[in-house]
């Protein structure tokens, strides 16, 4: 190679180095991109890769953790539509793919913004899941909470924690907290302890941090009906209802900052005699 | 066979393999090496507790796919470079039969992907161990199976190229291959095409090398233990079958005139 030929080809990388920054500048090097699937069905992308499905499902279910995490992330408007597909497609490829059904599912039923909103397509994941391993309990457990948390089926809940106790491996609990969902008024606590099961059952990652955050918002809740209930026992011995917060803390009835778990004060209204979370905080939800 | 016989056709395989190691074949190693090593350092992060599985996956599937490409092109190119160098002439001048140089030929290949394969399959093995994930024994399964199809693929690319151009016999080794894989679809195509005569169904599925047989790439990701009947079953037809395109090709090999 002469000399002329090392110096264009230096020239010509460093030019390359140069564009790229150049984009990344423009363009910002987090940005979400316009992603798009050229196959939408498992069966199509199956036919096409015979011998390969394995390598596949994986490459499919690393798109899907990639497009769900970027959307939430980086987006400005967010945007599922392509995560339904991408699991199906997943699963196709894979059916024993355990990780996809039960991500899959939390990330299609969680409520906007969190996840894609759509709780009926994560139940569907799901009990493709309970089909094609009927031996997996955690799959019948997830199946149970999300009919609970998002369908607020509680009947059906129960009795899917019921068939999930029945597999084999299953942990004891199952059979109590499906008994707990047919009580009435006990819906806060059985959510409590679903969430409290995935935040334990999850590696660190969008799943135990959306379990943790649920938790917290539980708390914020419990946290504004206590307060909710000091309100009306100040009422019951003052005869009238207090005009802010700043009235019950002063009577001593209440004790530290009323603050809910991420530090957002509570909000009060004095003409019902209720105390919300605020729609300031992170906890808050509709 | 003759003591003098198998020396000759050892001394054809280890120039075989010489001569594809000097054609730098092994250098795909040092991409699988990179491929696992990065996979091993970034699938945890990106994948979601399925880093073992990947890696797995990802292991199995180059193995099986650069191992075939490799046993598909120098395949096709053993005897047809011999010819178009016109070096053949020479060696079939020695005393070296025609078969002995045939089967010399699919041996050094056989050893050279024999060669890269356990190179691969302990590179996959490293990576498993360096991030803490188990190795287990029908890993070991799978991986000898897709060595088997590889010799398959060698025995058939060798066949075809001695019928036809090696352009052709890429081309139609590549097509068997492919077709190989769809060997489900070919036993259930009366679904498809009703009207399909089912003599002719039986005569492709049992005709068209069934490289079906040869997957167990799943079992291995999900550590399921391969039964060794079912190991001793593939193992049978691939001899079979190995055994069937290297006699096609010799009798070929046998009858071509070269001048």
């Amino acid at each position: 190679m002469k000399w002329r030929d090392g110096l264009l080809v230096l020239g010509l990388g460093a030019a390359m180095v140069a564009a790229q920054v150049w984009l990344d500048q423009s363009r910002g090097s987090l940005t979400a991109g316009d992603p798009s699937l050229y196959l939408w069905t498992g069966t199509q992308v199956k036919r096409m890769v015979p011998g390969f499905e394995g390598l596949f499902a994986d490459i499919y279910w690393l798109r899907t953790v990639q497009y769900f995490g970027g959307q939430r992330a980086f987006a400005q408007n967010q945007r599922f539509e392509l995560l339904y597909p991408l699991i199906d497609i997943t699963i196709t490829l894979d059916p024993r793919l355990e990780i996809a059904y039960r991500y899959g599912a939390t990330f299609l039923a969680e409520p906007r913004p969190v996840g894609a909103g759509e709780a009926e397509k994560g139940i569907a994941i799901l009990e493709r899941g309970v089909a094609a391993l009927p031996d997996n309990w955690r799959l019948r457990q997830d199946l149970g909470f999300l009919t609970y948390l998002f369908l607020h089926d509680a009947e059906r809940a129960a009795r899917i924690l019921d068939e999930a106790a029945d597999t084999p491996g299953a942990p004891y609990w199952l059979r109590t907290l499906a008994a707990d969902l047919l009580v009435k008024g006990g819906e806060r606590q059985a959510a409590r302890r679903m969430w409290r099961q995935m935040y334990e059952q999850a590696e660190e990652g969008i799943i135990k941090e959306n379990a943790r955050r649920q938790l917290r918002q539980l708390d914020a809740l419990e946290g504004a009906d206590a307060l909710t209930a000091l309100v009306a026992e100040l009422t019951r011995r003052t005869g009238r209802k207090p005009a802010s917060l700043a009235d019950l803390e002063a009577s001593g009835l209440a004790r530290g900052a009323l603050v809910d778990p991420s530090g957002t004060p509570y909000e009060y209204d004095s003409t019902t005699g209720k105390v919300r979370v605020s729609q300031r905080s992170v906890l808050w939800r509709p | 066979m003759g003591r003098g016989r198998l020396s000759r056709i050892l001394a054809v395989a280890a120039n075989t393999f010489r001569e594809t190691v000097r054609e730098r074949v092994l250098y795909n190693l040092v991409f699988f090496a990179l491929l696992m090593t990065l996979s091993g350092l970034l699938l945890a992060q990106l994948s979601i507790r399925q880093d073992e599985k990947i890696i797995k996956d990802l292991g199995l599937a180059a193995m099986d796919l650069f191992g075939s490409m490799i046993a598909l092109f120098i395949g096709v190119s053993l005897v047809s470079k011999e010819i178009e160098r016109r070096s053949l002439h020479p060696l079939l001048a020695k005393p070296l039969g025609r078969d002995e140089f045939f089967l010399g030929k699919f041996f050094g290949l056989a050893f050279t992907l024999f060669v890269n394969t356990s190179a691969m399959a302990a590179g996959l093995f490293l990576t498993l161990l360096a991030t803490g994930r188990s190795a287990n024994l029908g890993l070991v399964g799978a991986i000898y199976t897709i060595f088997l199809s590889l010799l398959l693929v060698v025995a058939l690319a060798m066949l075809l190229s001695s019928v036809t151009s090696p352009a052709l016999s890429a081309i139609g080794t590549l097509g068997l291959v492919i077709v190989g894989r769809f060997s489900d679809v070919i036993r259930n195509m009366r679904e498809v095409v009703p009207g399909a005569p089912d003599w002719l169904v039986k005569i492709l599925y049992y005709a068209i090398p069934n490289f079906r047989n040869f997957d167990f790439k799943e079992q291995a990701a999900y550590g399921d233990p391969i039964p060794l009947s079912a190991l001793g079953q593939v193992t049978l037809y691939a001899a079979f079958y190995v055994g069937l395109a290297l006699a096609a090709g010799l009798a070929s090999f046998r009858s071509r005139d070269f001048e």
